[in-house]
């Protein structure tokens, strides 16, 4: 076990070591704690520490901010620029998310109108091209994920997720009319 | 002749940067936090005390990396960095000027620079901007609205949790 935890002046040495080292404690203070120092080896060695642990910080360079910065800033500020876009490594997933969303919604919504009016089960076939198009949905909204950093273009969610999600609910809605023309 | 943002931009942004990059430990969140904060600066310069400018401008840093450390937790997808990224290690391995030194010492400045990632508030902000800065105690109690003597407290106890955590560390 660690002799300072039995030692109280060991306590009270630890306690005073950064103050000490930023030269903060009374004269008196000082005096008893090198005093201390001078029989205890272990705490002359967390003085040591203690003082390495400062000069290591006080070596550490202000880091130089990059000049493209300010130019972004004079930009945004005369109003040539978005101002300030910070840089979202969730953008991807978050539209991914939202188009996910809009596609259950809908779809979901097709759902519940086909099966208000259409009392009978669906064909084979129906059932064979709804799970394609899922199965389509599914493996786009994968890749969608995966490539999450990257920008999405609004033109794409269009055409491969919202306008399918329409025509799918245009289909559903128009379902019974052209279950009544087959019939 | 520079106007005067582009003077106190130019005077205070790599006091902004280096702040908000030791802090994030991550070069591009930094260099966004500094276009923001400069942007404000930008905005709200008249409304804000000459004198206290300094104070103003590492207060706003630091809500604003606040906002990006939190947005990190609550995002889950990218976790803090518990140490320096590889661009922030050149420049920090730059300032040691002996190569002979630099062996010696990388290996301890690099668990120093992890045991500093590490640390919480407010100590993580009182020993960047106290040690590693040099800003006055008054200023730094000015930026975080704290006494000047809660300042060295939070110091002293900051630089006691570095020691505790290097205290294992092989002295070589």
């Amino acid at each position: 076990m660690n002799r300072h935890q039995h030692d109280p002046s060991c306590h009270e040495a630890l306690d005073l070591i950064e103050p000490y080292v930023d030269g903060d404690l009374s004269a008196d203070e000082a005096s008893r704690l090198r005093s201390h120092l001078e029989r205890c080896v272990s705490c002359a060695a967390e003085l040591e520490l203690a003082t390495r642990i400062q000069s290591e910080l006080r070596a550490l360079p202000e880091l130089d901010c990059p000049p493209e910065v300010l130019e972004k800033v004079r930009r945004a500020g005369r109003g040539e620029v978005v101002p300030f876009v910070p840089r979202s490594r969730t953008t991807g997933l978050r539209i991914a998310a939202a188009a996910a969303m809009l596609t259950l919604t809908l779809g979901g919504g097709a759902l519940f109108l086909s099966l208000q009016r259409q009392p009978a089960q669906p064909s084979p076939e129906e059932i064979a091209q709804a799970t394609q198009e899922a199965k389509i949905a599914l493996a786009y909204l994968g890749k969608v994920t995966r490539r999450a950093s990257m920008d999405l273009r609004e033109d794409v969610l269009q055409k491969r997720l919202i306008e399918p999600a329409a025509r799918g609910v245009s289909r559903s809605l128009g379902g019974p009319q052209k279950l009544e023309k087959e019939r | 002749m520079l106007t005067a943002f582009e003077d106190t931009a130019q005077r205070y942004r790599s006091r902004v940067y280096s702040f908000a990059r030791y802090l994030l430990s991550n070069r591009e969140e930094a260099e966004d936090v500094t276009q923001e904060v400069l942007l404000r600066l930008w905005r709200h310069q008249q409304g804000v005390d000459e004198e206290r400018l300094g104070a103003w401008l590492l207060r706003v840093t630091r809500n604003a990396c606040y906002d990006l450390l939190r947005k990190r937790r609550s995002d889950g997808t990218l976790a803090a960095s518990s140490s320096l990224d590889d661009d922030e290690a050149r420049e920090v391995a730059s300032a040691e000027p002996d190569p002979q030194a630099l062996a010696e010492g990388s290996d301890f400045r690099r668990r120093l620079m992890a045991a500093l990632s590490d640390l919480g508030e407010p100590y993580k902000s009182i020993v960047i901007l106290r040690e590693v800065q040099g800003l006055p105690h008054r200023e730094i109690g000015e930026a975080l609205g704290i006494p000047e003597v809660t300042v060295r407290v939070h110091l002293h106890r900051g630089r006691r949790k570095l020691r505790e955590r290097l205290r294992e560390v092989p002295q070589s």
